[in-house]
């Protein structure tokens, strides 16, 4: 699939037919997350892909952000104790989201070009996936993402450009 | 569906609500009356599942599904569906075809039995 049909047709899906995703398709989303850049090469990203509907369940109800009902979600969690140690307290407080949140476009890029379907949540209490998921103290929940096979074809919201992009310097409002 | 998937089914309901309660403290506004919604067809569609049948609840339900996600794209758009909705709400109540209500100073008694 060509790279800008990805980025341009890719949608939030919320609504997913009720198939299993393959397991190994679901480990090529999340090798495409781990190639994505992470600031001083960190890779301090962590990845656990809830599968079992239990399991789901079990995220979805203390997971407002989380409709539908995916085949799939994956946690994209950040180990904080290492991106302290690799970046300090700006790697652990602001390169550590921002190296999750360059992942996750990947995979969600991936799954696109495969013909799943997902959605990014940050809707969702961390203390309580962490639970479920079974994550230990310093490994933090960032973003969820569900993935499955998509039932709806939602339309794109329109992109604004105006007074959001500038050449050489900023000439927009504060 | 059976007495333990019902049970599973609310306490997945409860947990929602009760997390979006917490979680709402700290998300936009906006997402307040989205869980509101949501929460409403999510027991509306409960109770279907368990054939307990009201064609006015279904669709409230129906309507809300249909434009809840509008809270994403547009508020504009989110509060004018809001307000249809409370307008098809009232129509389902269905009012002005009750009798006419008591006159001031002609108060019908209310008997008591």
């Amino acid at each position: 699939m060509d790279l800008q049909d990805a980025i341009r047709g890719r949608r939030s899906i919320r609504a997913f037919r009720n198939e299993e995703v393959p397991r190994d398709l679901l480990a090529q989303l999340i090798e495409a997350a781990i190639w994505a850049p992470s600031a001083s090469n960190a890779q301090t990203w962590r990845f656990v892909i809830a599968t079992e509907p239990k399991r789901i369940r079990s995220i979805k109800t203390v997971s407002p952000g989380l409709l539908g009902d995916p085949a799939a979600v994956i946690a994209v969690c950040q180990d904080l104790a290492a991106a302290r140690e690799r970046g300090g307290t700006l790697g652990e407080t602001f390169l550590a989201p921002v190296d999750a949140a360059m992942a996750t476009e990947n995979l969600l890029l991936a799954a696109y070009a495969e013909g799943l379907g997902t959605c990014v949540i940050a809707s969702f209490h961390r203390g309580a996936v962490g639970r479920v998921l079974g994550l230990p103290e310093g490994i933090e929940p960032m973003l969820l993402v569900s993935v499955g096979w998509p039932a709806e074809a939602p339309p794109a919201p329109s992109r604004s450009r105006e007074g959001r992009v500038f050449f050489e310097v900023y000439n927009g409002s504060g | 569906m059976g007495q333990a998937e019902l049970e599973e089914r609310l306490f997945e309901l409860v947990g929602y609500m009760v997390t979006s309660g917490r979680n709402l403290l700290d998300e936009t506004p906006l997402y307040g009356p989205f869980r509101l919604l949501d929460a409403a067809s999510r027991l509306i569609l409960l109770l279907e599942d368990e054939e307990i049948i009201s064609s006015r609840l279904s669709t409230i339900r129906e309507r809300i599904d249909a434009g809840k996600y509008s809270v994403m794209t547009s508020p504009g758009e989110f509060r004018t569906f809001l307000d249809s909705l409370v307008d098809a709400l009232v129509d389902h109540m269905n009012p002005g075809k009750e009798k006419g209500g008591d006159q001031l100073g002609k108060r019908t008694e209310i008997s008591r039995g």
